[in-house]
């Protein structure tokens, strides 16, 4: 074993300083040589096309027979699996940094990056391009083949062109790239895989269902759509109903309830020591 | 060249580091040496930017830290061997480093074959022994082949084998010309790898010395055994002379020579059965100086606790 520490041919010379390219290349290493963020990432884009593709065989009449309303919206037949994969995504953004404070490697990530915010930068766009593509290619492939399945049937098919049904589509896609950017700033804010992960599904699951218990029926609708499952249903479904908000609107809605926390969790990440 | 000028930190009431001045230089392996709680770990975290300092200023190589471009470059440091995520490999762990400062996989390898971890490069560390993190954790403070390396507590749960490689290694950066900064709260063990020492207790600083220039300190004291001891005792009492006497009947003398004695004795012609000189050891030394300092004292013991310093907050 040699004591020799200096590397003979010498370290290259460029870059001359930390750049943005190289810090996600380091996160995304770090994304992808964790088993449970593959898998996790593989099981959300699974549960999205599984999940649409025994919907559309049901509405098809491949399997049981196709319920009444079979027909009436095929894009989100297809679509059906958004919530679930919505949950299983959403923990890989929390696991994304809460793991770094789990296991201690904040503190090399911070010694390697002091200026840290550039850190921030790194893993959101290594989560977003991930799960982005990802569940992109999933939902693009979940819609085709639901459309088949439905089609075998004697039911109307949604094709892409159709209005609406594109921007569903992405929408799917993109809900849950920020379903996931919403995990990692609880998982930055929070520090805890656990308490981020409540905090997340308690956003998507009870929120909705506790506003629905405690608002009075007037303010009900109109307070119910800004809730980001809601305002982010705007633009994932083909033709939203009266009590939601515009596609545009609840983008807009959705995209706030992902980056004030996000904006927290970068202040958090500089200022609070690691 | 690591610069600490009047580096203080406090949690709250409690001081952790206080007005620590120090520079510690290039060349020669630098002892950081205090008992747990001393404030160790928190100047450590303070010089690469993990903590912000109350008061004062740490610099590597005249700047701030996190104020070179190229911070691993110009640092490397090993502060928690246990700070890796126990799924990913030993050479992922080191490649998400390397990206960072645009480093080749080629380096990543080099520095695994250097502490011995190449053949298992690609099994997940979760499944290292504590000599196997520290060697990890070794690797990741060499990866930018820095001017200056500082490591905290790099010996804890080496096995001997490990530990005189991890000497060669210090010596051996050292000699590069590399300033070496490495804690510890053995000083059996720094005597063994390091020139210098700078030795804290309670955050204050305590010495700032060559070692050899310690082991000169260190306190002399002389065992007479006679079967007139009794007699002999008041003949060696005097002005900065200690004399004590043992369980076993012989004294212990402090401030005098065994040439001095000798002579006394003979003059009254006290017979004398022994006569032995014995350097107190730089671990007795240590203590000695550090007494006051220690943080959890037991009720007759100075307990020396491997725990992780950072609990003392």
């Amino acid at each position: 074993m040699s004591t020799q520490a200096t590397a003979p041919a010498g370290l290259p010379a460029a870059p001359d300083r930390i750049t943005l390219h190289n810090l996600m290349r380091s996160e995304w290493t770090k994304l992808r040589s964790v088993r449970s963020n593959m898998v996790t990432l593989a099981a959300a884009a699974g549960a999205l096309l599984f999940i649409g593709l025994i919907f559309s065989a049901m509405v098809g009449g491949v399997v049981g027979n196709p319920p009444a309303d079979a027909g009436d919206d095929p894009a989100g037949v297809a679509l059906a699996g958004v919530q679930v994969a919505q949950l299983i995504i959403g923990v890989l953004g929390v696991l994304a940094i809460t793991s770094e404070y789990s296991t201690g490697t904040i503190r090399t990530t911070l010694t390697a990056v002091p200026s840290r915010l550039p850190v921030v930068w790194a893993k959101v766009a290594v989560v977003t391009i991930a799960t982005f593509s990802v569940l992109g290619i999933s939902a693009f492939v979940t819609f085709f083949a639901g459309q088949v399945l439905i089609g075998s049937g004697d039911v109307d098919t949604a094709a892409l062109g159709d209005p609406g049904v594109l921007r569903a589509v992405l929408g799917a896609a993109a809900f849950l790239t920020g379903t996931a950017l919403l995990g990692l700033a609880l998982g930055g804010l929070l520090r805890s895989t656990a308490g981020a992960i409540s905090t997340l599904f308690g956003i998507i699951f009870v929120l909705p269902g506790l506003g629905f218990i405690l608002l009075p029926e007037s303010l009900r609708d109109d307070l119910l759509q800004y809730l980001p499952t809601t305002a982010g249903s705007s633009f994932t479904s083909v033709a939203p109903d009266s009590s939601q908000l515009s596609p545009t609107m609840g983008a807009a809605v959705f995209a706030a309830w992902i980056l004030v926390p996000l904006l927290g969790a970068a202040l958090a990440f500089v200022r609070r020591p690691a | 060249m690591i610069e600490l000028q009047h580096l203080t930190k406090q949690y709250g009431s409690k001081t952790v580091v206080e007005d620590l001045t120090v520079t510690v230089k290039p060349g020669v392996v630098t002892g950081f040496l205090g008992p747990n709680g001393a404030g160790k770990s928190t100047t450590m975290r303070m010089l690469v930017g993990l903590e912000e300092p109350t008061s004062g200023r740490a610099t590597v190589n005249g700047r701030s830290y996190r104020d070179h471009p190229l911070p691993i470059r110009e640092l490397g440091v090993l502060l928690d061997a246990g700070a890796r995520h126990p799924g990913r490999s030993a050479r992922n762990h080191l490649l998400a480093q390397a990206h960072t400062h645009g480093l080749p996989a080629s380096r990543v390898d080099e520095m695994l074959e250097l502490v011995g971890l190449a053949d298992v490069s690609k099994d997940r560390v979760g499944g290292f022994s504590l000599g196997m993190g520290q060697r990890l954790g070794i690797a990741g403070a060499l990866l930018g082949d820095p001017q200056t390396v500082v490591l905290d507590e790099p010996v804890n749960g080496l096995d001997p084998d490990g530990i005189r490689w991890i000497r060669e290694l210090l010596r051996s950066l050292a000699a590069e010309g590399r300033t070496v900064f490495v804690s510890s709260h053995l000083m059996t063990e720094m005597a063994m790898t390091a020139e210098h020492l700078v030795i804290v207790g309670r955050g204050k600083l305590i010495a700032d010395l060559p070692v050899a220039e310690l082991m000169s300190r260190s306190i002399r004291s002389v065992r007479v055994r006679s079967p007139q001891a009794a007699l002999l005792q008041p003949l060696l009492t005097g002005h900065g002379v200690t004399v004590t006497t043992e369980p076993d009947g012989s004294l212990d003398v402090i401030g005098l020579t065994p040439e001095e004695i000798g002579a006394r004795a003979s003059e009254a012609s006290i017979p004398v059965h022994e006569l032995s000189s014995n350097q107190a050891s730089l671990e007795e030394a240590f203590m000695e100086l550090t007494r006051d300092a220690v943080e959890y004292a037991g009720e007759t013991t100075t307990t020396v606790h491997p725990a992780d310093e950072r609990t003392a907050r």
